[in-house]
């Protein structure tokens, strides 16, 4: 599709284009190429003034250093069941409410859309105050349940929508052959839709994950101890004490972003369609 | 039938969303220290007195109106470039992609450290070109601080523009702009007519997330400046964070949050709207 191409060519000169483009590519990649050349390096060479651009003898040692001194482990550990616990339950819960919007048109159906829409619109920090207390009177601070309870009120909303969009896809006429064999409507969800979906449920539970994976702010108000915290919180914290090893916390940024930056090169043709509630079909 | 499918799902949000919603709302008209339950205006009356809160706001709405806008203009400008025949248009848009991909805490560490007055990149860059003659300290000069967060912010923001209106830009048909040229329409005319009517809709989805995912923005100026110096790059996501777990004033913090939700369902409403409608 090369729609409004032949009249961009004649807006702007091909050099001008090129020109914009590298200076595009070298604003978007210069931080990374900073944070990859910086956990390359020595401690030493990090405090070097002026800077070293490419590092002069290359070490692996913050990236062993980041799983073996600090506790790297244990926050990917935590990063990865929290976000993956998430990212299942709300799929699930969003597929069912997901399959009720798209088939059937009840009385309420758009205050209900626009309820799940408005839900996606709140500030965490009107949530963590309550979420802080309630889960300490139950004993869930400081637990990777509570986080991963906290975490559905991010991701259940996505998924709704994003399942909905997938279930619309699939043609009613499917749920109906079914039901002229005598298919309950649970069995056709889970016996026909489901299985049809599965391409689309996975990109939800993915899409679920970064959302978890990506947060700060809750991890940071209901977890504390080591052993309980995330990648992302487990990032924030170093940067807070006194003398940050620079090369270290750039390989663990590094680390920390590589799902992220993964995930979402497969998803990339998904992302638009998930991202805006399928306000944009992708 | 349908209570079976949708009902656990409005349930389950009932009670982990909406149920501490309420919550936060109750806290935030509830007397501090009082022996029975008795309900007041008065922390959000103490908004208005509080100089921190009023500094804190009007920060949020620089931060936010300079944020969206640079992301738009951004956003569009790259899209219409990504939209024309070029080679390696995927692994353009991937690139472009990249600072919006990473965690919030990872963009803020990794410019925390480019901006390093001392050791970071950007200074070193900047001499070296000539375009400055001494480092400049971008996170802790008081004059400074909130528009380099801004800077940093318009790196990571763009991208999520850039996608919308590329899928925007796609779906206007080609043949409006030959029809539009045949008639001897200019072509600043042409991109006024054709190009931004056909993307109202795109432009509209973009400007509310946008503006809500800013306003809500908290992991990138946590790492980056935990809100300093002072309270210069505090925002109200912040700033409402510390009332909460550093002074311990829940009532008070919840009715900042409170205010921001209104701020933020209202800015969403027309897009809550045209989706619902359309569905």
């Amino acid at each position: 599709m090369k729609t409004s191409s032949f009249f961009l060519r004649e807006f702007f000169p091909k050099t001008v284009l090129w020109v914009f483009l590298i200076a595009l590519c070298l604003y978007c990649l210069f931080p990374f190429a900073w944070m990859l050349s910086t956990s390359l390096k020595t401690e030493a060479e990090a405090f070097r003034i002026p800077p070293t651009w490419i590092p002069l003898k290359p070490t692996l040692y913050s990236y062993i250093g980041i799983w073996v001194r600090k506790n790297f482990g244990i926050y990917f550990f935590n990063s990865t069941v929290i976000s993956l616990a998430t990212a299942v339950l709300s799929t699930f819960f969003g597929a069912l409410a997901g399959y009720g919007f798209s088939r059937f048109f009840f009385k309420g159906r758009r205050f209900l859309i626009g309820f799940f829409l408005a839900t996606q619109m709140l500030p965490g920090v009107l949530l963590v105050g309550p979420y802080f207390k309630i889960l300490s009177r139950i004993g869930l601070y400081d637990t990777r349940t509570g986080l991963i309870i906290a975490f559905l009120t991010i991701c259940l909303p996505f998924s709704t929508w994003m399942m909905k969009g997938f279930i619309d896809k699939v043609p009613v006429s499917m749920d109906q052959s079914a039901m002229v064999d005598g298919c309950s409507r649970m069995g056709i969800f889970f016996r026909i839709i489901l299985p049809v979906v599965a391409p689309g449920m996975v990109a939800t539970i993915l899409f679920g994950f970064l959302l978890a994976w990506g947060d700060l702010l809750w991890a940071l108000c209901l977890t504390s101890s080591e052993p309980m915290i995330t990648v992302t919180l487990g990032i924030a914290r170093t940067v807070g004490e006194f003398r940050i090893i620079w090369p270290m916390l750039m390989a663990g940024s590094l680390v920390g972003g590589m799902p992220a930056i993964i995930l979402y090169i497969f998803l990339q043709r998904l992302l638009v369609q998930g991202l805006t509630a399928g306000a944009v079909k992708g | 039938m349908w209570v079976l499918f949708v009902l656990p799902g409005v349930l389950l949000l009932v009670l982990v969303l909406g149920f501490p919603a309420i919550t936060s709302l109750s806290y935030s008209i509830k007397a501090e220290e009082a022996e029975a339950v008795s309900y007041t205006v008065s922390h959000y009356a103490g908004l208005l007195k509080d100089p921190f809160f009023t500094r804190t706001f009007w920060n949020t709405a620089v931060f936010v109106t300079l944020s969206v806008a640079s992301h738009m203009i951004l956003g569009l400008a790259v899209a219409m470039v990504l939209n024309t025949a070029l080679p390696a248009k995927l692994l353009f848009r991937l690139i472009a992609l990249l600072p919006w991909v990473v965690p919030d805490v990872v963009a803020g560490i990794i410019w925390k450290w480019m901006y390093d007055p001392i050791y970071g990149a950007l200074n070193d860059f900047l001499l070296k070109i000539g375009i400055i003659n001494t480092p400049v300290e971008w996170l802790s000069n008081p004059k400074l601080a909130l528009f380099s967060v801004i800077l940093v912010n318009l790196w990571r923001g763009f991208p999520f523009v850039m996608l919308i209106l590329l899928a925007g830009l796609q779906a206007i048909p080609r043949n409006l702009y030959e029809a539009g040229a045949i008639d001897g329409a200019s072509k600043w005319q042409l991109f006024v007519h054709i190009t931004i009517p056909g993307l109202k809709k795109m432009i509209v989805v973009a400007l509310a997330l946008d503006i809500v995912w800013e306003v809500r923005r908290f992991g990138l100026i946590q790492a980056m400046t935990q809100g300093g110096p002072g309270i210069l790059t505090e925002v109200l996501s912040t700033y409402t964070y510390k009332q909460y777990f550093q002074f311990f004033r829940f009532e008070y913090a919840s009715a900042i949050a409170v205010v921001m939700t209104v701020v933020l369902l209202l800015v969403s409403l027309p897009y809550i709207y045209m989706i619902s409608q359309e569905e």
